[in-house]
């Protein structure tokens, strides 16, 4: 497939090109210049007419474009980006969006301080937090367009990312501490990239609906949130228990 | 009571803040500049102190979900989710009582015009960008709501109408000015539940599509019966 991914040059960004390179065309872009062998595009996701030209002749868009701090530029890129990204979709015939961003653009405060078997399918709440709210409008406004175009948005939503091998001591990090627990979603960046494989796979017409949301975690013990839907319909099947972080550590 | 009144520049608003403004002290403010014998400060609504001086003092604020059609799509987006955001911290930085949302009614017209459709009906907003602008608008607010940094009212409002020759068809979602001034005045004073209060705000026109007046009720013994005790002016 031609796949336009948006924000390639990011963190998550260079895991999910090596995730899909050779088995698809890739056109990556960024706001920012980037080196690489695949086509690249420089792209201001929050500039309608760009997102609309580059996504020229693409069967596929993945957004990985986020800001988080500033309030103009948040709410620029991380909602009305969607705006744009969906517009260039109904422009271009593209029948498949992946979209992603923070488990809190579902689950913010009001769940995860409370809840537990959080899944993915549950009544947004974001609360009022700028980098929350501004994908959880983005997320919406990509519903919106699939109630009334045929376009299918699948949602992957992370929380913690790192390196199964190298994140080994570091005590007193706030993600993982070996033997000390880790976020009860958190998944290592290889197998975060390979549900972006999925999710370029799987039947259009096996979705439950045109808008879905998963939730990208390996089984972790704590049932806080749930994985559950992500590894049935996508068929993700993640190598990195993480078990060295929520198992004691022998002494 | 002090009530900032937002897009000035709007027919709806400036209507509304002429009204309110025999029983109330109106500030008007948008990001143009705008004539009026009303107190006006300009505003970008942006993320700063003038933001934050702009609200100070105020009970408080109107602020309308309609866009200026004539503004770009990104900037009615904008102005819609960034400002309105933008004002709401503000607001309740500046611990401003209670923030009154004027969106609309077109939020519920894909429903078969047959249903008794009320506040407890899911919106179904379409991609078309003031329809839209009205769900993002409306999202914002439920957040600051459900943190309860600020008392939120929504007014879904019909089809604002002006007072037509007798006989020529009205839309079956009119509201007339009349009737707006009335359900604004009205949230002003309300009781609030303290959390999140939608009301349905339509004029009593033949084949009336909405129902209005539907008091919230739920059977929990946390959040008492409400109503905003809105009744729409008896018409011939
Ligand atoms: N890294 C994490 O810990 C984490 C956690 C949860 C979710 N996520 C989500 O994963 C996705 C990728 O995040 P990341 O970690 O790679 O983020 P990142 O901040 O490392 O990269 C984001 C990329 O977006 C680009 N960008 C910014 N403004 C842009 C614009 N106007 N137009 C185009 N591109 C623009 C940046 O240049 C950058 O390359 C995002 O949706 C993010 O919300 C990341």
């Amino acid at each position: 497939m031609n796949v336009l991914i948006l924000g390639a040059n990011g963190e998550l960004g260079p895991h999910v090109v090596r995730a899909l390179e050779g088995r698809h065309r890739l056109r990556l872009s960024d706001i920012n210049e980037l080196e690489t062998r695949h086509e690249y595009l420089k792209v201001d996701a929050s500039d309608i007419d760009q997102v609309i030209a580059a996504a020229d002749g693409m069967d596929v868009i993945i957004n990985l474009s986020v800001l988080r701090k500033d309030r103009r530029l948040a709410f620029d890129v991380n909602a009305r980006g969607c705006y744009n990204m969906m517009v260039a979709a109904v422009e271009h015939g593209i029948d498949r969006v992946i979209n992603t961003g923070p488990f809190y653009v579902v689950a913010g405060p009001t769940y995860e301080r409370f809840d537990h078997m959080i899944g993915p399918d549950v009544p947004h709440q974001p609360g009022t937090y700028l980098y929350a709210l501004t994908k959880s409008l983005g997320q919406e406004i990509c519903r919106v367009f699939t109630d009334s175009h045929d376009i299918h948005v699948l949602d992957l939503l992370f929380y913690m990312f790192l390196d199964a091998e190298t994140h080994t001591v570091e005590s007193g990090s706030p993600i993982a501490n070996i033997g000390h627990d880790l976020v009860p979603y958190t998944v290592s960046w290889g197998d975060a990239a390979d549900a972006f494989g999925c999710a370029l796979d799987v039947e259009l017409d096996s979705l439950p609906s045109r808008s879905e949301v998963f939730f990208v975690f390996p089984d972790l013990p704590h049932q806080k949130f749930s994985n559950e839907k992500t590894r049935r319909i996508l068929g993700w099947e993640p190598k990195d228990k993480l078990d060295q972080f929520w198992k004691k550590a022998k002494s | 009571m002090k009530v900032l009144t937002t897009q000035a520049s709007s027919h709806l608003s400036l209507e509304l803040a002429r009204s309110l403004s025999s029983s109330h002290a109106i500030r008007l403010t948008d990001r143009i500049e705008v004539s009026t014998d009303l107190e006006f400060v300009r505003s970008d609504l942006d993320h700063g102190a003038s933001t934050n001086e702009l609200v100070r003092g105020m009970d408080a604020i109107v602020h309308s979900g309609d866009v200026d059609p004539a503004a770009s799509v990104s900037d009615q987006l904008d102005y819609q989710m960034r400002c309105t955001y933008n004002l709401l911290w503000a607001a309740a930085e500046e611990g401003v009582q209670r923030f009154v949302y004027l969106s609309s009614l077109r939020l519920m017209e894909g429903y078969d015009p047959a249903l008794a459709v009320t506040e407890r009906w899911r919106p179904l907003p379409t991609p078309d960008v003031p329809v839209l602008c009205y769900h993002l608008g409306e999202m914002v607010c439920r957040e600051f709501a459900r943190e309860r940094k600020i008392n939120v009212l929504i007014l879904r409002l019909g089809e604002i109408t002006a007072e037509s020759a007798a006989g020529s068809p009205v839309s079956p979602s009119a509201l007339y000015m009349d009737d707006a001034v009335d359900a604004v005045e009205k949230a002003l004073d309300a009781e609030h539940s303290g959390w999140l209060d939608i009301y349905h705000i339509q004029s009593a026109v033949p084949n009336g599509r909405y129902l209005t007046g539907q008091p919230w009720w739920s059977a929990d013994d946390v959040s008492p019966p409400l109503s905003l005790g809105y009744e729409p002016r008896a018409r011939n």
